[in-house]
């Protein structure tokens, strides 16, 4: 029992960490050095501070633009973190929307939906989001809604899955028979049991978004320059990996703190919420 | 069993039919194929002439029932870019694709196993915690960073591995490491609460009290049940891998679908796009069909209607 | 699945994976480049961005030096004359020039070869011009080939050169009938010092050697491959672990490889960076003379050069105006013509046209092949013109997004920008004519008087008058600032250790690979 209670704990690094990096993307207008538009192109690639040729001005070095690689990292937070949080919202209000609608009505309507999501599941992920990337053309919007349409499915499935299990229930044949109309049974009983799910399918994918744009800045179709966003920052950086290792490895290390901190998270937040959830 | 079979079908080619639909619609949507194939002076004349050639000037939904009824016979057409047959692409490719995730996946399964069932059985300790972060290390960075360090550090520095290209085993390694450590933290995740669970069932519990190790439990006992959705995920990873290791096949120079797919987004390649999200897509599909048979066969319990 | 399940899978895995690279053997060749592009093999469905290995299958009806002059040694001609009313032009054969298949290289080859790239199917850069220019194509014996054209023109020879693109290739006639163009696309025959083995798409192309070839002996190497890499990490892993021979590297990179041993080759004045604005211009301030200097004085084309070009480059002049040609036809860039950085200047010629406060201007961000700064660039220009004032904004695009709203003329007044090569004087103005053309689709300059001072080099016999026209047409380009010049360029290519001296040529789209190959 006591392992149980260890285990409901919440983990504090990954919570420091997360706390630590929203503070920094609220704060970045505030905590930042410098502009992190400002271009001084004969500054470009200046090490950071505690390498030889390093100074005060810019503590972390710039880039290749000579912008200042501290300041953007803060305000990369804000489009990066940004980035997850909105487009699993997204996803998840699609995904969880339709998997709730498919669940309940079944018949034809829910198994055209249902073959709708095993569309877009069988669509391959990264193709389909720079095929929209592509077709929409670039902006934050965009590149969001891009890799939205790629995960709204895989909520879709699983709540699908919960939904029909809780159709066999009883208090849904009773609510049934005191008159509840569909929205209400959907928003009164199905919503909350499955809720828990779906905070756990999307808190263990908003790593997973920061790391999907960052694929798609790779690609040439992620957040569009100069918006400094960790992802192309590591794109961009990466050419320099053995002159100028710092543009590349800061964003780098910031991704890979934060999708860490968000899977730990997830994971616990199943353990406490859902601990028969695996798939994911 | 049977009738279970034919439902299944039935659904997985709607499916095909609703995600043909999708790319056909998609691919247009990119953009038009011929300035890029068209030289620079080329007069309208020469647009009209080359969309008949190409049989772009048809409407539409003609064009739609021709690449179905083609596609069904396998024929998907000839590629605008390169000008060959689309199937001859597909052969040079999905092999290349195949194998690499074949590899991949079979060393993301060696390492996973072991940290799996060490984190499930040691939960909550620092066993549990470190297995956990190897595994989600692989997830925290982009695939094309880990890629670059790898062929920087392993094909330039050490010189040991090749850096890219297609070839014998060792050329392998390195592309094979990336992307497996791309789906190990899935894998490992997976296994570790499935064996949790079994952990918790009753004829565990039975095993336990009747005298078993702990090892032999967590071995012969909880694995074995562990296995069925490990299988699920392993065999729709597999699909994935297939069909989207695009940026990891770009980095290793790997003449893989997804690299054939990015290709031909860039070159607006309508038929080469169609083709390759159709074949995956039927392979994600196949691979559900067969995930599910497996069940069957791993879990005899399941019986289907 | 148990361990053995997995053991025997993973050794399945290995034992299917055949090795379709091996590494580099004294024999063999290896090219890197970061892509091969389209990857055609037929020269008339991909012209010139394929030249790089369609060089080495076939031979040209007129050859040309590695440095970009004509030659009579390299080419199927010997030599060539025209009439004195400039309308016939009679190339005469080498003989006893083979094809792969075996079958003599004859006139009506060369005829054949023409008009095919002339003919509807191709899409080769040149061929439209081609096609205004030659009436039909006579072959009075089998080593003689005379082209009559419709009007006097000097041009024809060059056209059918290696120092454009593809048109002047020659192929084995009887060969391509009985295969058909599809047959032939596959399985290439020409008759150049190598012969086409294998194709993997996305990967790589290898030739093999032809004994005693008249252009290149037996070369040294039996054979070449092309292979694509698009990152160039991996390029340079492979240089470093002997898995390449020549292999194309970035300006950034350069001092890096050079410091570790390698011997780096430079294109020097490879080509130009030149920006343009899509039309129309009417309803933009673009169509302002003043605005147009203004954006060129307010960019830094020294910082440039010297920062995200590595120091590679140097500040260009004249829009559109790159030739290695221009000693020839007695032009010359003067310093006065490098536009100044003088941000105040550019702030009074805005606040001249009337737009004191700026206007929005969107500049396109992509990257194109062999110029991997161009999103960086496109970046950097934006922070110039913010400086005086203007509102631009990028839009970061793949190519052919641009290049469709370029055409369809649906972003006036937008920037939009090339590398182009450096090129005989003709390759120039023919290049001209793809921006000026107002029939073109490509058309992004508006004037008159350059219209008329293009027309009338098509009509000019005499030299030193079209050479005077030439230079009129660059001076134009130059007083109205139709374009926005940005640097010339140097391309660099590292080598292994085992090849140290090397002139990678100055022919745009490809590179001298010939001269590592030759034999004695």
């Amino acid at each position: 029992m006591a392992e149980r209670r260890r285990a409901r704990r919440p983990p504090l690094l990954p919570l420091a960490i997360i706390v630590a990096f929203v503070a920094v993307a609220v704060l970045a207008g505030v905590a930042s050095p410098a502009d992190p538009y400002a271009q001084h192109l004969r500054s470009r690639l200046a090490p950071p501070i505690w390498s030889a040729g390093g100074s005060w001005q810019h503590p972390l070095g710039t880039d290749r633009l000579g912008r200042d690689l501290l300041s953007r990292l803060f305000y990369g937070a804000r489009v990066s973190l940004a980035a997850g949080v909105v487009t699993v919202a997204l996803a998840g209000a699609v995904g969880g929307g339709v998997g709730l609608v498919a669940g309940y009505l079944r018949g034809r309507t829910g198994a055209l939906l249902m073959r709708v999501t095993d569309a877009t599941l069988a669509f391959p992920i990264i193709l389909l989001a720079l095929v929209l990337a592509v077709t929409l053309g670039p902006s934050f919007a965009n590149v969001v809604v891009a890799i939205a349409v790629i995960l709204w499915a895989r909520y879709a499935r699983v709540i699908y899955g919960e939904v029909v299990a809780l159709m066999e229930r009883d208090f849904i044949a009773q609510a049934r028979a005191l008159g509840a109309s569909p929205v209400r049974i959907i928003a009164f009983h199905l919503f909350p049991n499955t809720a828990n799910t779906l905070v756990v399918l999307v808190s263990l994918q908003v790593g997973y978004v920061i790391v999907v744009e960052a694929a798609l800045s790779f690609l040439g179709a992620g957040i569009p320059p100069p918006t400094p966003a960790w992802g192309s920052m590591i794109a961009e950086g990466r050419d320099y990996i053995t002159s100028a290792w710092w543009v590349s490895l800061f964003p780098g290390l910031a991704i890979l703190l934060v999708v860490l901190a968000f899977n730990l998270m997830g994971d616990w937040l199943r353990d406490v919420l859902d601990p028969r959830l695996g798939q994911f | 069993m049977r009738r279970f079979l034919a439902v299944r079908l039935v659904q997985s080619l709607a499916t095909l039919l609703l995600l043909s639909l999708a790319v056909f619609i998609l691919a247009r949507a990119t953009g038009d194929p011929l300035s890029l194939i068209l030289p620079m002076a080329a007069t309208e004349e020469d647009y009209a002439n080359a969309r008949r050639y190409l049989g772009l000037d048809r409407p539409l939904p003609e064009q739609y029932v021709s690449f179905l009824v083609r596609a069904a016979r396998g024929d998907f057409g000839t590629s605008l870019r390169a000008r060959r047959p689309v199937n001859e692409l597909l052969r040079e490719r999905f092999p290349n694709s195949l194998k690499l995730a074949g590899f991949a996946m079979a060393l993301s399964l060696l390492v996973a196993f072991p940290l799996g069932v060490a984190a499930a059985a040691r939960k909550g300790t620092l066993v549990d915690t470190a297995a956990k972060t190897v595994a989600a290390l692989g997830q925290a960075l982009p695939t094309f960073f880990v890629g670059i360090v790898l062929i920087e550090v392993v094909a330039g520095r050490l010189q040991w591995l090749p850096a890219g290209g297609t070839g014998g085993l060792a050329h392998y390694v390195l592309p094979g490491v990336t992307l497996g450590w791309f789906v190990l933290a899935g894998l490992m995740r997976l296994l570790r609460s499935s064996v949790l669970e079994v952990l918790d069932a009753d004829y565990v519990r039975t095993a336990r009290a009747k005298g078993a190790t702990e090892r032999a439990v967590v071995w012969r006992h909880a694995l074995r049940n562990a296995l069925i959705p490990v299988v699920t995920f392993a065999g729709v990873s597999f699909a994935i891998l297939v069909t989207t290791a695009v940026v990891v096949e770009t980095v290793f120079a790997w003449p893989g679908m997804g690299r054939l797919a990015y290709e031909a987004i860039s070159g607006r390649d309508f038929p080469v796009i169609q083709a390759v999200v159709l074949v995956t897509g039927a392979v994600v599909a196949a691979v559900n069909l067969a995930v599910d048979l497996l069940y069957v066969w791993i879990d005899p319990r399941i019986r289907y209607g | 699945m148990r361990r053995s399940t997995l053991t025997s899978l993973l050794v399945l895995c290995l034992v299917t994976a055949a090795p379709a690279w091996a590494q580099p053997s004294p024999g063999e060749l290896t090219v890197v480049l970061s892509s091969l592009s389209t990857e055609a093999l037929d020269p008339i469905l991909a012209g010139h961005i394929v030249k790089f290995y369609l060089s080495l299958m076939f031979d040209y009806l007129v050859g040309a030096t590695p440095d970009g002059q004509l030659s009579r040694d390299g080419g199927v001609a010997t030599r060539w004359e025209a009439s004195a009313d400039g309308k016939r032009w009679t190339f005469h054969l080498r003989r006893g020039v083979r094809f792969h298949t075996g079958d003599e290289l004859t006139a009506e080859d060369v005829k054949f070869s023409i008009l095919r790239a002339l003919g509807p199917r191709s899409t080769t850069g040149y061929a439209q011009g081609l096609r205004q220019l030659v009436k039909e194509i006579e072959t009075p014996a089998p080593d003689r080939v005379v082209i009559v054209t419709k009007d006097t023109t000097a041009m024809i020879p060059t056209l059918l050169s290696r120092l454009l693109s593809t048109e002047g290739m020659i192929l084995p006639k009887q060969y391509v009938e009985a295969k058909g163009d599809d047959g032939f696309a596959r399985a290439p025959v020409g008759s150049g010092p190598y012969r086409f083995v294998e194709q993997v798409s996305g990967s790589h192309v290898r030739l093999e050697a032809v004994p005693s070839h008249w252009r290149l002996g037996t070369p040294k190497y039996k054979t070449v491959v092309f292979k694509a890499v698009p990152e160039e990490t991996t390029r340079i892993a492979m240089l470093r672990r002997g898995e390449a021979d020549v292999v194309e590297i970035s300006r950034e990179r350069m001092k890096e490889v050079a410091g570790a041993g390698y011997p780096v080759h430079l294109r020097r004045e490879d080509g130009q960076i030149e920006g343009w604005f899509v039309q129309p211009w009417a309803q933009t301030p673009i169509r302002d003379k003043r605005v147009r200097e203004a954006l060129n004085l307010a960019i830094d084309r020294k910082e440039l050069a010297e920062t995200v070009f590595g120091g590679q480059a140097s500040p260009a002049a004249v829009p559109f105006g790159l030739s290695w040609s221009f000693p020839e036809i007695k032009f010359k860039i003067t310093p006065e013509m490098v536009y100044a950085h003088d941000p105040g200047r550019a702030k009074r010629l805005l606040a001249d046209a009337g737009y004191a406060n700026g206007f929005p201007i969107d500049i396109f961000a992509f990257q194109l092949p062999g110029f991997p700064e161009g999103r960086a660039m496109a970046e950097a220009i934006a922070g110039y013109w913010q400086h005086v004032g203007l509102k631009p904004r990028l839009i970061p695009v793949d190519y052919p997004a641009f290049r469709k709203q370029w055409f369809d003329r649906t972003a006036p007044g937008a920037l939009g920008y090339y590398n182009i090569a450096n090129r005989d004087w003709i390759g120039t103005y023919a290049l001209i004519d793809k921006y000026a053309a107002p029939s073109a689709k490509s058309a992004s300059i508006r004037d008159p008087e350059l219209d008329s001072l293009m027309d009338a080099v098509i009509h000019q016999a005499d030299r030193e008058k079209t050479y005077a026209l030439m230079r009129s047409i660059f001076n134009r380009l130059r007083s109205e600032h139709l374009g926005l010049p940005l640097v010339y360029y140097h391309t660099p290519y590292a080598t292994s250790k085992r090849v140290p001296r090397w002139n990678p040529g100055a022919i745009m789209y490809e590179l001298n690979v010939d001269e590592l190959l030759a034999g004695k």
